[in-house]
């Protein structure tokens, strides 16, 4: 036993050390630097104890960036959630095309942030392609785009993010179909189950742990949204979030790495309840049915 | 004895080398553009000839991240020997230590060189002018024309300009009076702070113990650009008001030269003209044409000015050789061949400046002008923070519509507070 667990520990330093070194170490080393006033330029710091996270607590930047993040998952989650499994049952049928569009929806997922960022910054425009149709349509627009109104901002990346995100997650729900023998469906046919009580008695109970990771894997990303606010808006017009306002306390304004760093561990408690708690309720749910 | 004779002959030459050894100095630079590179390596081939025992590594950063990356390789003892810093930087990293005093090499260059003040912290000088930058009015001819007012007309006053400004309004639902900028970090207080200045606010008291942002002059200034952004303005980020403005949408903008090397490259059939920022106080009726050399105490206005400086790390091992290089690089001769070949309008050298290339043209005339009635923002450590907040006060009133006066006193309160810290 001996002989074979070394040449293992061995064999895997090569991750091992890397973790150790680029992920343990920064996430120990950030703890402690949140409990200091760490001044970046100077390298000089003094231990505050609990100060940056009392001032973190009524700071009105940082709650604003919370209450956006929250409004962010809690507005993104439930739409991306139903609109990739509605696309991932429409594509697990059999008909003409279903390669194209199993593609088609999936491609957004594959695309570049950056890229699909700056695209729907030109379609939310004064006078982009949306606030034409929208125009066209009757519906009142804000007056310099929608990405420059505090009113509509948020929700404007909001919505670019439920159209990039979702085909990623047909593609996990396409796969836990996949997964449910057939012969379930088969004894609901002969049974006389309607195609809806099939639904909801077969493939909605057994698409639950897929439900359950798409759910947390999907607010844990939505908790540390940045890329898109970064281009789009650069965190104006209210739509500055958790991971936007560490990056402006960190590393450019302020370049106060204690603060930031308390801000982390703020944002990584609260992923981390929200997680147990989301495994905690749907697990219950899942038993139950 | 032949032998011997070339022992030693080698063991001299040998010797003799090894006390020439080439001392590498790091520069870290923005300049990256395809039209400005070419230049920058010749003046850097040029300098390592002149030069044979200094070797220069260039690194080439961008403006996304560039400020970023300064301050980690300052915080990190990672610095280069010479650094480009935006004139805001300055006073924070010389705070911190980080920059190498300059005071002895600017007092013998104080008057052949504008832009000292920028550089200046704490009575001591920490970095070299090189390349400034203002910015100046930009108009449209043809929408000029189109309104009704002269050809030839250029606003004066901020009355002026507003009529002006109205009546290329109302000309079309697409085309806009003026060019206003969105909440755009760095952007938009260079934008408000031209008419705040104009009209003669100020950040500090003279002895710079109190804070005044919200003098009656800054309200003043405050509810007229709120006017102009409500009642004409085109509202997008810099670079989508300088596309609308090209393609003939706009009538009056703020820029910086970077606009007219674009103009130039792109070969834009715009006509166009520049002038000096309009003052608050002259009402003359519109379509006034200029006379040649008009000052008056309100005309022109003011203007926001920056610029690129050359610091040397307080860390460099070769403090000397790095202030060859900034020397060499600031020089008239280099200063010209930079901003011919990147289109600049302002170098810091005065001499430089009265160079033919920019006085024959009318626009980078205009920018030289401009520049010598500019006002940078306070060289401050903490000015990043008050950037911030100034530039949440104007959003607030612009886009929020919270009054002014009010918006500009709650303002004061915090920088003050923020002094105190």
């Amino acid at each position: 036993m001996k002989s074979f667990r070394t040449p293992s520990l061995i064999l895997t330093s090569p991750w091992s050390l890397t973790f150790i070194l680029f992920w343990v170490f920064p996430v120990t080393y950030s703890l402690y630097i949140s409990f200091t006033d760490y001044r970046l330029l100077t390298g000089e710091y003094d231990w505050i104890g609990l100060a940056n996270y009392r001032e973190l607590l009524s700071d009105p930047a940082f709650l604003a960036a919370l209450k956006n993040t929250f409004i962010f998952v809690g507005g993104t989650i439930p739409f991306t959630t139903v609109f990739a499994l509605v696309m991932a049952l429409l594509v697990n049928r059999q008909f003409r095309g279903r390669a194209f569009f199993r593609s088609a929806f999936f491609l957004p997922s594959i695309t570049s942030m950056v890229v699909v960022a700056l695209i729907f910054t030109n379609l939310y425009a004064r006078g982009g392609y949306i606030a034409t149709l929208a125009n066209l349509a009757g519906v009142s627009i804000p007056i310099h785009g929608f990405l420059y109104d505090n009113t509509t901002a948020l929700y404007s990346i909001m919505a670019m993010d439920v159209w990039m995100s979702v085909g990623y997650y047909m593609l996990i729900f396409l796969a836990g179909l996949k997964a449910i023998p057939d012969e379930l469906y088969e004894a609901a046919e002969i049974n006389g189950a309607s195609p809806m009580k099939t639904f909801w008695s077969i493939t909605l109970p057994l698409l639950q742990p897929v439900a359950l990771f798409v759910i947390v894997i999907n607010s844990i990303k939505s908790f540390q949204v940045f890329v898109e606010i970064f281009v789009m808006t650069k965190g104006k017009f209210d739509t500055a979030t958790s991971v936007f306002f560490i990056y402006e306390e960190g590393l450019t304004t302020a370049f106060r790495i204690g603060y930031a760093s308390a801000a982390a561990y703020v944002l990584f408690i609260i992923i981390a309840l929200f997680s147990i708690a989301q495994f905690v309720l749907l697990r219950k749910r899942s038993a139950a049915w | 004895m032949r032998q011997l004779i070339v022992v030693i002959a080698l063991s001299v030459l040998l010797g003799g080398s090894a006390i020439q050894a080439q001392t590498t100095i790091e520069w870290w630079q923005f300049w990256t553009d395809p039209s400005i590179k070419p230049t920058m390596s010749a003046m850097v081939d040029e300098f390592e000839r002149q030069n044979p025992g200094i070797q220069v590594n260039v690194t080439d950063l961008t403006w996304a991240n560039g400020h970023e990356k300064i301050v980690l390789a300052f915080a990190s003892g990672s610095a280069p020997d010479v650094v480009e810093l935006g004139s805001d930087w300055i006073a924070q990293l010389a705070d911190a230590g980080k920059l190498y005093d300059l005071t002895p090499h600017a007092d013998s260059l104080r008057q052949k060189y504008q832009g000292w003040s920028m550089a200046t912290y704490q009575d001591k000088v920490w970095a070299q002018p090189w390349i400034l930058g203002t910015r100046v009015l930009y108009f449209n001819r043809d929408l000029i024309r189109r309104a009704g007012l002269d050809s030839d007309f250029i606003p004066l006053s901020w009355n002026e300009l507003r009529g002006a400004a109205e009546k290329i309004q109302a000309l079309d639902p697409d085309i806009y009076g003026w060019g206003s900028n969105t909440a755009e970090k760095h952007r938009l207080y260079k934008k408000f702070m031209p008419f705040f200045w104009s009209a003669r606010g100020r950040m500090f008291s003279e002895d710079g113990r109190y804070c005044v942002v919200s003098s009656q002059q800054a309200v003043k200034a405050l509810e007229y650009y709120k006017h102009l952004h409500d009642s004409c303005g085109y509202v997008a980020n810099q670079r989508g008001i300088e596309d609308a403005f090209l393609d003939g949408k706009i009538g009056f903008i703020l820029s910086g030269d970077w606009l007219l090397k674009r103009i130039e490259l792109e070969k834009r059939s715009i006509d166009f003209g520049t002038s000096t920022m309009p003052g608050p106080g002259l009402t003359f009726g519109t379509g006034r044409k200029v006379a040649a050399g008009f000052r008056s105490e309100t005309y022109p206005g003011k203007s926001f000015m920056g610029g690129e400086y050359l610091a040397i790390s307080s860390a460099s091992e070769h403090p000397d050789a790095a202030l060859k290089l900034i020397s060499f690089i600031t020089s008239d001769e280099n200063q010209i061949k930079f901003c011919k070949a990147n289109r600049s309008a302002n170098p810091s050298s005065r001499t430089a400046q009265t160079d033919e290339y920019f006085q024959n043209n009318p626009h980078l005339r205009t920018f030289v002008m401009q520049l010598h009635l500019s006002t940078h923002p306070p060289v401050d450590p903490d000015w990043v923070y008050m950037e911030t907040e100034l530039e949440q006060a104007v959003e607030k009133v612009l886009f929020e519509n919270a009054p002014p006066g009010e918006t500009l006193r709650q303002l004061q309160k915090t920088i003050t507070e923020l002094r105190k810290k």
